[in-house]
C-alpha cells in the first residue's frame, strides 16, 4: 500500500484539516491509552491477587505426602510414620532452578489461652530462618520479632492478640491434640505480633518453632506436613512443581509437589478468563472509536469531492482513489498512535512504579481469601500494548472502507459540472 | 418562547441536512448507549445478588447486636435481655414488617472444632432451624443430609472444608470446646447431621450451625443472642430502615445497650468489593463515552465550519452570537439526546429479552469463586432501576452539553464580513 504516489497522498491529507485529524487522533489515542492501562491495571490485579494469595502464607509450591491434601491429618506426615530426612529434602527442594526457598511446616490445630481468654487457632511450626524467605508472615511484624528456634515462643497475629488480651512477653498456654492421641500442653511466651491484614487469618495462625510444636504434638523431628516453596515468577511454578515431582521420586518417598495453580484452581480460572476479557476490551473500545474515524474520513472524502473527480478524470483508477484514502486512514493510526504511545507509557511508569493509592476511599476486599488492596497498580504488558496498536491501524482501515469505496464511486463528470 | 422553538426547528433543519453524517454520529452514541445500560443493569444485579448472598450468609442486611460484638465476636458482649425486646419490638412496626423478609436470632462464638483427627477453629451460630432455613442461604447449599430442625438436640450442621479437615462424616460426632458465658473453658459433644458446600472457603471450613438451644445451655447463656440479623426484601432498603431503627431504639443505643449495622459494616470487605465494582464500571463508561464525545466534537465542528457562511448570513441579518452558539448547542443536545435516548431503549429491551433470565458466565467458572466473603453466582441477572435510567440520561445530556460547548464558542466568533467575502 505504501507504494506509488498513493501513500504520499493520503499522508498530505492527513495535514489539510489539522483540527479535525487531531480531534480525531485525540479519539484513537485516548482509545489506546483507555485499553492499554485499563489491561495494565487487570494484570496489575491478576498478580496482587496471586502475590497476596500465596505470599502471604501458602508459598507458590507446596510439597506434601499424596495422602495429606485435601484432609491434612496430623499423621500424614511426608514420608509416612517413618518421616524423611528434612534437612535433605529441602535442600533438593531449594536447588530447583526456579525455586528461591523452601520451608519445612508442622500444622496443629489447638487451643491458646492467655488465661482469661481462650481462642482456637491453627498452630504452624516453622524454621524461623528459611520460614523469613517463604512467607511474608514472618516480615509482617508490628510489635517484638519472630520466635527463635527451638524455644517456647510464639508469634501471634494482631487479631488473636486483642482477643487474648496479650502483648509481647505475655505468656499462653497451647493446648492441642497430638499424633499419638493425647492431649499435648506446655507455657509459651509471646515473642513478637503480626499483622496480614486479614482478620481471619490474624485471628487464627500461631507460629512457633518447628521442633517446640514436634514436641507438644508428638511428631518425631523428621516429620513433617509441608515443605512451602517460592518461585522467582509464579507462572513458573507449575512447571517446577512437574520437574521437582520427577527430581524427588529417586528417594522414595510418596509425596505430591503442588503448584498454587493446583491448589488454588479458582485463582487460575480468574486469570484465564481476564486474558481472555482484555480483547473484549480491545473490541468495544476500538468498535466504539470506528463511528468516529469513520466520521472524519467520510468528511474528508466528501469535501474533496471534485478534486477526486478531478483525479479520476486524468484517469487514475478507482482502485488507487481507495489505496489513497487507505493510506491516508493509516497515515492516520500511525499518528494516531505514535501520539497514543506518548501519552500512554507515562502513565504507565507512573501507575507501575507509584501505584495511586484509592485506600483514603475504598477499604481492602478480597479475591478467593487474598486481600487486595486498592491501589492502581499496572503491570507492563508489551505483547497487549502491541497488539492494541494492530488494533488501532485495523481499526482505522475498517473504518475508512465505506468512506474509500464511496470516494470510488464519485461521479466525475456531473461533479465537475457542478451537481 | 418563540425563538427557543425557532432555534430548536432550525437545529432539527440542520441534523437532517446531513443525515449521513448525523446517523454516524448517533450510531455510536446509541451502541454506547445500550453498552451503558447493559453493563449498569447487569453490574446492579451482580452487586444485588452478591449483597443478598452475603447478608444470607452472614447476619443480614442489618445486625442488630451489643456494641463491642463486631470487634470481640465474645459472648461477654451478647445483648441484655431488655435489648433484645427493645430491638424486636422496634422490628416489629408495620413501616419496617413491610420490607422485611426475615428476623434470626442467632448467637455466634469462635471456638474449637476437634476430632480424632487434628483440631480446627470455628466459628459456631446457634440458630433456630425454622427461623434460620428461612433466612440463611446456607441450608439451600446443602450436599448431604438435611439441615438443623426443631427438636435436634446434639446436631450440628458443617462446611464441607472443615468436615474434610476433621475427617468427619455424616453422623460422625465431634467437639466444640469455647470460653462460656461465666468465663469457662465448656466442650459440647455434637453429630454431623449435614453439610453444606457454599464455595466460599472462609466459609466452608470455619461455620457451623447448631441449635440455639444446644447453644444455649453448652455457654450457659440461656436464651441470649449475639446478633439478630434482618434479611430485608432489597438492598435499597438498608438506609431507610437502619435510620428508622436507630430512631426507635435511641434509648438503647445511647445507653450503649446495642448497635444497628448496615452490610456495610458488618462486612466492610464486600462493600470496598461492591463499590470498587461500581468504581471500574464508571471509570469504563468514562472511556467509552470519552471517545463518543470526541466523536460528536469533531462532527459538530466541522458543521460549524462549513456553515460558516450560513452563520454569517444569519449574525448580519441579526442573529446574536449568543443564538448562534445556542444553535449549536441545541444541535449536539439534540442529537445526543434522541441518539441516547434510541440507545438507553434498545440497551433495556435487549438486555431484558437476551438475559432477563441472567448472563450465564458458568462456562467461565463455576460455583467455586469466591471474593470478599461471598460466592460469586456465574449467573448474572440484571437488576433494572428507574434512577438508573434518569442517570444515564441526565449523563448523556450532559456528554451533549460538553461536546458542543467548543463548536459553538467557535461559532459564535465567526466574523460576520469575513465569512460572507467568498463563494466557497
Amino acid at each position: 500500500m505504501a507504494s506509488g504516489p498513493w501513500w504520499r497522498i493520503g499522508w498530505r491529507n492527513i495535514g489539510r484539516n489539522r483540527r479535525r485529524t487531531l480531534i480525531t487522533a485525540a479519539g484513537l489515542a485516548f482509545g489506546y491509552l483507555a485499553v492499554v492501562v485499563l489491561i495494565g491495571l487487570m494484570d496489575g490485579l491478576t498478580a496482587e491477587m496471586i502475590e497476596s494469595g500465596t505470599g502471604v502464607l501458602s508459598g507458590q509450591l507446596q510439597v506434601h505426602d499424596v495422602e495429606y491434601r485435601p484432609e491434612r491429618k496430623i499423621y500424614d506426615t511426608i514420608g509416612g510414620r517413618d518421616g524423611a530426612d528434612v534437612e535433605r529434602l529441602v535442600r533438593e527442594i531449594a536447588a530447583d532452578p526456579v525455586v528461591e526457598a523452601a520451608a519445612p511446616r508442622v500444622f496443629a490445630g489447638g487451643l491458646v489461652s492467655s488465661g482469661e481468654s481462650t481462642v482456637a487457632g491453627i498452630l504452624m511450626g516453622v524454621d524461623p530462618e528459611l520460614e523469613a524467605e517463604v512467607s511474608s508472615l514472618m516480615n509482617g511484624m508490628v510489635r517484638g520479632r519472630a520466635p527463635a528456634a527451638a524455644t517456647n515462643e510464639i508469634l501471634i497475629g494482631t487479631e488473636m492478640a486483642r482477643q487474648l488480651e496479650v502483648d509481647v512477653g505475655d505468656e499462653l498456654i497451647l493446648v492441642a491434640p497430638a499424633a499419638d492421641g493425647s492431649m499435648g500442653n506446655d507455657l509459651y511466651t509471646v515473642s513478637g505480633v503480626y499483622q496480614s491484614g486479614m482478620a481471619e487469618l490474624d485471628g487464627s495462625y500461631a507460629v512457633v518453632p518447628i521442633g517446640t510444636l514436634q514436641i507438644l504434638v508428638a511428631l518425631d523431628p523428621g516429620r513433617i506436613h509441608e515443605i512451602a516453596a517460592t518461585v522467582t515468577d509464579p507462572w513458573m511454578a507449575p512447571e517446577a512443581a512437574d520437574r521437582l515431582t520427577a527430581g524427588l521420586s529417586p528417594l522414595g518417598l510418596e509425596v505430591e509437589v503442588a503448584a498454587w495453580t493446583e491448589l488454588r484452581p479458582e485463582m487460575l480460572d480468574y486469570a484465564q478468563l481476564a486474558d481472555g476479557w482484555r480483547f473484549v476490551v480491545i473490541f468495544i473500545v476500538f468498535a466504539i472509536a470506528i463511528f468516529g474515524v469513520a466520521n472524519t474520513m467520510l468528511m474528508a472524502t466528501y469535501e474533496r469531492r471534485r478534486e477526486i473527480a478531478v483525479m479520476l478524470a486524468l484517469g487514475t483508477t478507482p482502485f488507487s482513489i481507495v489505496r489513497s484514502v487507505l493510506s491516508e486512514a493509516v497515515a492516520l493510526g500511525i499518528l494516531s498512535l505514535a501520539f497514543g504511545a506518548a501519552i500512554t507509557f507515562p502513565v504507565m511508569f507512573w501507575f507501575h512504579n507509584a501505584p495511586p493509592d484509592l485506600s483514603w476511599i475504598y477499604g481492602d476486599y478480597t479475591i478467593f481469601g487474598a486481600l487486595i488492596r486498592p491501589r492502581l497498580r499496572v503491570e507492563y504488558n508489551f505483547a497487549m500494548a502491541l497488539w492494541t496498536g494492530v488494533a488501532l491501524l485495523i481499526t482505522a482501515l475498517v473504518a475508512s472502507l465505506y468512506p474509500a469505496a464511496r470516494a470510488a464511486r464519485v461521479p466525475p463528470a456531473d461533479t465537475l459540472s457542478g451537481l | 418562547m418563540s425563538r427557543a422553538i425557532i432555534l430548536v426547528r432550525l437545529a432539527l433543519r440542520n441534523l437532517r441536512r446531513q443525515a449521513r453524517r448525523s446517523a454516524i454520529t448517533a450510531a455510536a452514541m446509541i451502541v454506547g448507549g445500550a453498552l451503558m445500560i447493559f453493563s449498569l443493569t447487569i453490574g446492579d444485579g451482580g452487586h444485588e445478588d452478591w449483597i443478598r448472598s452475603g447478608a444470607r450468609m452472614g447476619s443480614g442486611h442489618i445486625a442488630i447486636q451489643a456494641p463491642n460484638f463486631q470487634k470481640s465476636r465474645k459472648i461477654d458482649d451478647r445483648l441484655a435481655a431488655s435489648a433484645r425486646g427493645a430491638a424486636v419490638s422496634a422490628l416489629q412496626s408495620p413501616s419496617i414488617t413491610e420490607h422485611t423478609l426475615a428476623v434470626v436470632p442467632q448467637l455466634a462464638v469462635v471456638g474449637l472444632a476437634s476430632s480424632p483427627t487434628g483440631a480446627r477453629p470455628a466459628q459456631i451460630i446457634g440458630v433456630d432451624p425454622i427461623a434460620e432455613a428461612e433466612f440463611s442461604i446456607l441450608d439451600d447449599k446443602l450436599v448431604e443430609g438435611r439441615y438443623l430442625e426443631p427438636d435436634d438436640r446434639l446436631a450440628a450442621y458443617v462446611g464441607a472444608g472443615l468436615l474434610e479437615g476433621l475427617d468427619l462424616r455424616l453422623g460422625s460426632r465431634f467437639v466444640l470446646t469455647a470460653q462460656d458465658a461465666d468465663g469457662e473453658i465448656a466442650g459440647q459433644l455434637v453429630r454431623v447431621v449435614g453439610v453444606y458446600r457454599s464455595g466460599v472457603p472462609e466459609i466452608d471450613q470455619v461455620v457451623i450451625h447448631i441449635p440455639l438451644t444446644t447453644a444455649g445451655s453448652w455457654l450457659r447463656s440461656g436464651d441470649d443472642v449475639t446478633t439478630i440479623a434482618v434479611l430485608l426484601e432489597s438492598s435499597d432498603r438498608v438506609e431507610r430502615t437502619s435510620q428508622k431503627l436507630n430512631r426507635e431504639l435511641s434509648a438503647e443505643i445511647e445507653a450503649g445497650d446495642l448497635t444497628v449495622l448496615s452490610w456495610r459494616e458488618a462486612m466492610p470487605v464486600l462493600d470496598a468489593a461492591v463499590r470498587i465494582d461500581d468504581l471500574g464500571n464508571y471509570v469504563w463508561q468514562g472511556i467509552m463515552f470519552g471517545i463518543i464525545a470526541l466523536g460528536i466534537v469533531n462532527t459538530v465542528l466541522m458543521s460549524v465550519l462549513y456553515r460558516k457562511r450560513e452563520f454569517g448570513l444569519l449574525q448580519a441579518l441579526g442573529f446574536t452570537p449568543r443564538q448562534t452558539g445556542g444553535l449549536i448547542v441545541t444541535e449536539g443536545i439534540i442529537l445526543t439526546f434522541v441518539s441516547g435516548l434510541i440507545g438507553i431503549a434498545l440497551g433495556l429491551f435487549l438486555t431484558w429479552y437476551f438475559f432477563r433470565d441472567g448472563l450465564d458466565f458458568s462456562f467461565a467458572w463455576d460455583e467455586d469463586w469466591s471474593f470478599s466473603g461471598i460466592a460469586m453466582d456465574p449467573v448474572f441477572v440484571p437488576l433494572f432501576r428507574t434512577t438508573r435510567v434518569i442517570q444515564s440520561l441526565v449523563f448523556l445530556f450532559m456528554i451533549g452539553i460538553f461536546a458542543s460547548i467548543y463548536p459553538a464558542y467557535r461559532a459564535t466568533r465567526i466574523d460576520v464580513a469575513e465569512a460572507m467575502k467568498f463563494e466557497r
